[in-house]
């Protein structure tokens, strides 16, 4: 029994970052905005790292997921404010139909693309996402290029009141809580079976297959539970907090890369890495669109460049060699 | 009537087609020597159409002149951002290298945004045009087309018939067995990004004489996710592949335009976008060697 609970000891210091980001933004007055940013990236990281950092596949379409979970949402507000006994149900409702969503269409992705490897799986995902992109468009599903606009529905359902606090607190609160399920699920996996087999195919894919491992099951298991997780994250930070749906934005290649930055900056399959890759990349972000408003990109693209030559490991990584052989090695990982 | 607009949309394409060919040519062969997708690739183009531009209103010269302005800055380029970054990610994770040439390629839209600014730009290069029953092809975009068939075939004979050129033709093949044979496999590495990202600066100049509008730091973008899509056609590896793609991506994307704008309740532009992902899959999952390619 005392092995199993040690074996989650590690989410400690994640848990405690959470707990510790959400007090300061909750008491300190005009930091929720703040907060809730690295929230997002936190989230969306440790979403992310089930997937990139398990398997070492890099997902470059992975903003996708968020997409039509944005439009689970949108979808839902949109058809079923009319629905009086509803109520808060049409947000849950949403929420589930993004999970649904999101992991059909992984899925389907995972069911073509996974066949591939390194850059070929790179290229067919970003096929994939701005092919969707453009049938939706095309096709005019889901209002086409125009998308969806649902802030007057939500007013309508919940009222001016109920409907600013939805987008302004609790889509940020789940945020906080997707990120959590996420820690346990990193490291859930990461301890069991599942977490083996992946470090065995990241390692070589063709040794692990023929040592009789199913690759090819466990790969498809992280890809849509890091699929799923994005769609809830893209539910609630994008369609309940912007309370719209707009294909070019939702479908924009670079958040998928903000993701990427956020899992190597922290260190790749580490559970600490995507928190502080996110914290790391949000407050860096943040504090130089205040210094230097216009140029944060003509800045940070350098410095993305230096990590990735200088730290490929990322921060964790680097922490995790300092510390080896200390008490502290058992919540690093 | 349709079947006419439809044969003078297919010959536009395949003018527009040949450039897209030569504007891949590079990204193909970076990745077959390198095995590094470029995912910045279309901020070089860019940087070509701004040469472009600027040779055009600085100097009043014609756009051909910036062809070889290009092809030597961008092999410049090319050989400072290889020793630079590219040197130490060739046997990193694909992880590292896409998100290196991603930065590389933010790091240069954002330097152009801040020497030109973000506007839209465009020139008017008036140097005739010929005139046919089913449609008009103005010079410029002859002579571009003209340039990108004459630059490929230069590639081509300099792949064939030279040392370096077949130096790198068997670091593509098998580099560990190149280094075994004495072929200096690092500087293969430089040459061929040098080559890669100068070819496709060039092609910068050679698609503004096609499209003389609508510069922009970020009008890159686009252009990278075509790209991708030609180099499957092409087989990724292969530079003339990816130059037989870009005709037949040209010949698609016109041919399936006109065709869509007939159906009614349907984005045409969109949906031609749609099909050219559609037709990447295929490939990757069907055949991934590309259309021309071996098995």
């Amino acid at each position: 029994m005392k092995g199993k609970i040690v074996k989650y000891y590690p989410l400690i210091p994640v848990y405690i970052a959470y707990l510790i980001l959400f007090l300061i933004g909750i008491n300190v007055s005009g930091m929720w905005q703040l907060v809730a940013m690295l929230a997002f990236y936190c989230a969306i990281g440790q979403a992310f790292n089930i997937f990139l950092g398990m398997t070492g596949y890099v997902d470059f379409g992975y903003v996708a997921f968020m997409g039509v979970g944005t439009y689970g949402m949108a979808l839902s507000i949109s058809h079923l404010h009319q629905v009086q006994w509803l109520g808060m149900g049409i947000i849950i409702i949403g929420l589930l139909l993004a999970l649904v969503m999101a992991s059909l269409l992984s899925i389907a992705v995972g069911a073509v693309a996974l066949r591939l490897r390194g850059a070929y799986f790179a290229i067919a995902t970003i096929g994939v996402n701005e092919g969707f992109r453009f049938l939706i468009e095309g096709a005019k599903i889901w209002g086409g290029s125009e998308g969806i606009i649902f802030s007057g529905q939500l007013t309508q359902t919940f009222g001016r009141e109920t409907a600013s606090l939805l987008s302004t607190l609790w889509a940020d609160i789940f945020l906080f809580f997707i990120a959590c399920i996420a820690a346990f699920i990193t490291i859930y996996y990461m301890r069991g079976k599942i977490g083996y087999a992946l470090t065995a195919l990241r390692e070589d894919e063709d040794a692990a297959k023929v040592m009789g491992i199913n690759v090819t099951k466990y790969k498809i298991i992280a890809f849509i539970t890091s699929a799923s997780l994005a769609g809830l994250v893209g539910a609630s930070a994008w369609a309940l907090k912007l309370t719209y749906v707009f294909p070019p934005q939702v479908f924009e290649i670079h958040y998928t890369v903000e993701c990427i930055i956020i899992v190597l900056l922290g260190g790749a399959g580490t559970l600490l890495g995507p928190v502080v890759g996110g914290l790391v990349y949000g407050l860096t972000k943040y504090w130089l669109t205040v210094i230097v408003p216009g140029f944060q990109l003509l800045i940070f693209a350098p410095i993305i460049i230096v990590i990735i030559v200088a730290f490929p490991e990322g921060i964790v990584g680097v922490l995790k060699r300092r510390f080896k052989g200390t008490t502290f090695k058992k919540f690093i990982i | 009537m349709i079947g006419a607009q439809l044969t003078g949309n297919l010959m536009q394409g395949l003018i527009l087609g040949g450039i897209y060919g030569m504007a891949t040519m590079g990204l193909s062969l970076i990745f077959g020597v390198l095995k590094v997708v470029n995912v910045g690739h279309g901020a070089f183009i860019m940087i070509g159409a701004f040469i472009t531009l600027w040779i055009f209103t600085a100097f009043g010269l014609a756009p051909v002149i910036a062809i070889p302005v290009a092809l030597i800055v961008g092999m410049a380029i090319g050989f400072v951002f290889f020793y630079l970054v590219m040197r130490r990610l060739i046997k990193a994770p694909e992880l590292a290298s896409l998100l290196a040439t991603f930065a590389i390629g933010i790091l240069l839209e954002e330097i152009a945004k801040l020497i030109f600014g973000s506007e839209f730009r465009g020139y008017n290069w008036a140097v005739g045009k010929i005139i046919l029953p089913i449609t008009v092809f103005p010079m410029s975009k002859i002579y571009a087309f003209i340039g990108s068939i004459a630059i490929a075939l230069l590639l081509y004979i300099w792949f064939k018939k030279t040392r370096a050129g077949t130096a790198v033709r068997s670091v593509v093949e098998d580099s560990e067995g190149a280094r075994v044979c004495g072929v200096n496999v690092g500087w293969v590495y430089a040459l061929s990004f040098a080559i890669g990202i100068g070819l496709t600066v060039t092609s910068g100049v050679l698609l503004t004489m096609f499209i003389p509008v609508g510069i922009n730091p970020y009008m890159g973008g686009g252009y990278t996710l075509k790209a991708f899509v030609i180099a499957v056609l092409g087989g990724l590896t292969s530079p003339y592949g990816a130059f037989f793609g870009g005709l037949i991506f040209g010949l698609i994307e016109n041919g399936s335009y006109t065709l869509f704008a007939l159906i009614p309740g349907v984005e045409a532009f969109a949906m031609t976008r749609f099909l050219s992902f559609l037709i990447l899959l295929l490939i990757l999952l069907i055949k991934p060697t590309g259309l021309l390619g071996a098995k």
